[in-house]
């Protein structure tokens, strides 16, 4: 097999531009393939103040200008930044003779893209499905919804190789699209552990800034939308409240966000449930070291990174029974399952944690191994490189080669 | 001379004027020797057809069937269309002298052909979206326009049919004079124009 493999990677989000989980599964991903001795490149969608070209340990990164076409909605902007970033990469790809190997492709936002180039260039393109839109909207309503739903099937359709993060998401888009079993390829995500070992120990009088010392931190680390869930944790907080003293801390944001204000307020709850929008790296990662516990109530949840974070950081995971979260969390070893979209029942995994030490030592303890032992992400890039070197393998008995 | 052609529409599929109009253009091409392939869309009928003229058309649909505005359909469509050319051009043993596209549908492909393969292309305009439309401030007509804009910028020369339009190009666009070729259809010199822009265009990228 060759050794100078490389791989054009397209993905709408990288950082410093972070939306969702997307963005830094590319960074670890590219950075750990870029240490296999993989050559890297990242097209992605310009940030604000942030270079359009740079390398970042050994990863080409490009920025492209992805508000130059205005666009009447999302997802004619989706396809109109995709015109922008094909022509880009094409330019690139030239540029650089014709050297890339592969393209990887990371959801619908990225399908035109990723689909134009492969047929351009007669390269194989790779999927990472990261989710479904017929799983986040929970079935296909609307016009847009089944028009980005067959974007990626066609996506999956064009993808010689279909990865998914968890055995749920495999089978969840296997049915979703139709496709072959020998189609998909399941690699977990993986999860920084580093980043949380220069996190200084003594969090105190960082700690008081969002509690008081006698009430117990029951952290929020997600988009405020419905899939996540949370509205389930905000009708959980006053049945939690009935036994423990706590404070409910919610990072992020999303079209939620004034309805649940409302309900909290309904409530009379402002001072125990602090929302605290999206907040900078340094002060997430603390907050999730300061976390008593971490909920993760999500009703569609194809990975659920947020939870590998958590037990990353050491702080005792509450999750719902649901797709990927069903296959990370061990129920009453590395942490605690409950019933999906069921605040009694959150009520009680967040209650049953927070009123016993031991138990959220063990907890912490085995889910730290855990992850350790199975989201390491030199692992995940070394079963990436083997299924570039599948890939590269079955193409070269093709007609393209 | 080996030359692409992507239209929007082409016999039997007929929209307005520029369905026939490509169809005698490129029936007179092949009958002076040119080797022409066109690309078009038709929901029905797809695949490749050799015409008794010589001309080998491709005809391709959209992969995606739900869209919510021309914009997203043009768009997923697009790749097809590259799809179709890349195909013509591997096959061609990577020899395609030019493409000449017709309105802005296209013109998506066109760019990415010209920068991932170094094919260069004509813009030949035979409307634009502020004539077309009654509201060109909205966000749609915008985005619309961004794209014939790119394809003003990104094309070697525009082959426009009237002093009119050449003029109104310049108005709106500000692209420089000298890139805007006028051929009118009526004249009788009509393919010997063609061919000469043609072949002034052929033979690679001027810009890069």
């Amino acid at each position: 097999m060759k050794d100078d493999l490389a791989v054009m990677m397209l993905s709408w989000e990288f950082p410093p531009r972070v939306i969702g989980g997307i963005s830094p599964h590319v960074y670890f991903l590219s950075k750990s393939l870029a240490k296999q001795g993989v050559k890297v490149y990242v097209v992605t969608c310009d940030f604000p103040d942030a270079p359009s070209h740079e390398v970042i340990d050994g990863v080409e990164v490009y920025r492209i200008d992805s508000y130059k076409n205005p666009a009447p909605d999302f997802a004619t902007w989706v396809y109109l930044m995709n015109l922008n970033m094909q022509k880009e990469t094409a330019a690139l790809t030239r540029k650089i003779g014709d050297k890339i190997d592969v393209f990887h492709a990371h959801d619908w936002l990225v399908a035109n893209a990723g689909i134009g180039l492969k047929h351009v260039f007669r390269k194989p393109l790779l999927v990472t499905m990261h989710s479904t839109e017929i799983g986040r909207r929970d079935g296909l309503h609307t016009g847009t919804e089944k028009m980005i739903h067959e974007t990626e099937a066609w996506l999956t359709y064009e993808a010689w190789r279909v990865i998914c993060c968890s055995e749920y998401m495999i089978s969840h888009v296997k049915w979703a699209f139709g496709l072959p079993s020998n189609k998909l390829v399941m690699v977990p995500n993986g999860v920084n552990t580093l980043c949380y070992n220069d996190i200084d120990s003594d969090l105190k009088d960082f700690r008081s800034k969002f509690a008081l010392p006698e009430e117990k931190i029951v952290l929020f680390v997600g988009r405020l939308v419905y899939e996540k869930g949370i509205h389930v944790l905000v009708n959980a907080a006053p049945k939690i409240l009935e036994k423990v003293n706590a404070k409910f801390i919610i990072v992020g944001s999303g079209y939620m966000k004034e309805q649940l204000l409302n309900i909290v307020r309904s409530m009379r709850l402002e001072h125990k449930v602090l929302f605290e929008g999206f907040l900078d790296e340094q002060t997430l990662l603390k907050l999730q070291k300061c976390a008593d516990v971490s909920v993760v109530p999500s009703l569609f949840e194809p990975f659920g990174i947020v939870a590998l974070e958590a037990m990353a950081a050491k702080s005792p995971v509450v999750a719902s029974d649901t797709g990927g979260l069903s296959e990370i969390i061990e129920h009453d070893v590395t942490g605690v399952k409950v019933y999906p979209n069921n605040p009694d029942s959150l009520a009680w995994g967040i209650t049953k944690v927070l009123l016993d030490d031991n138990y959220r030592k063990y907890l912490r303890e085995n889910a730290y191994r855990k992850v350790q032992e199975k989201y390491d992400w030199e692992k995940i890039a070394q079963q990436t490189k083997l299924i570039y070197e599948g890939v590269l393998g079955e193409c070269s008995k093709s007609f393209w080669a | 001379m080996r030359l692409i052609i992507f239209s929007w529409e082409y016999p039997p599929r007929v929209v307005g004027k520029l369905s026939e109009y490509v169809k005698a253009l490129s029936t007179q091409l092949a009958t002076n020797n040119a080797e022409v392939n066109v690309v078009t869309y038709d929901d029905s009928i797809t695949g490749s057809t050799r015409e008794p003229t010589g001309v080998q058309t491709v005809r391709v649909s959209n992969p995606v069937r739900t869209h919510i505005g021309v914009l997203t359909w043009v768009l997923t469509l697009n790749q097809e269309v590259e799809r179709a050319a890349a195909n013509i051009y591997y096959q061609a043993n990577k020899q395609i002298d030019l493409m000449d596209v017709y309105d802005w549908h296209f013109i998506p492909a066109a760019v990415t052909l010209k920068n991932g393969l170094g094919i260069p292309f004509v813009y030949s305009v035979e409307s634009l979206e502020d004539h077309r439309s009654q509201t060109v401030n909205t966000p749609y007509s915008m985005a619309i326009k961004s794209i014939e804009w790119l394809g003003f910028y990104e094309a070697e020369k525009i082959n426009v049919k009237s002093e009119w339009m050449r003029d109104e190009v310049i108005r709106i666009y500000k692209v420089p004079k000298e890139k805007i070729v006028v051929i009118s259809t009526t004249s009788n010199s009509w393919i010997k124009e063609i061919l000469k822009l043609y072949n002034n265009v052929a033979g690679g990228l001027k810009s890069k």
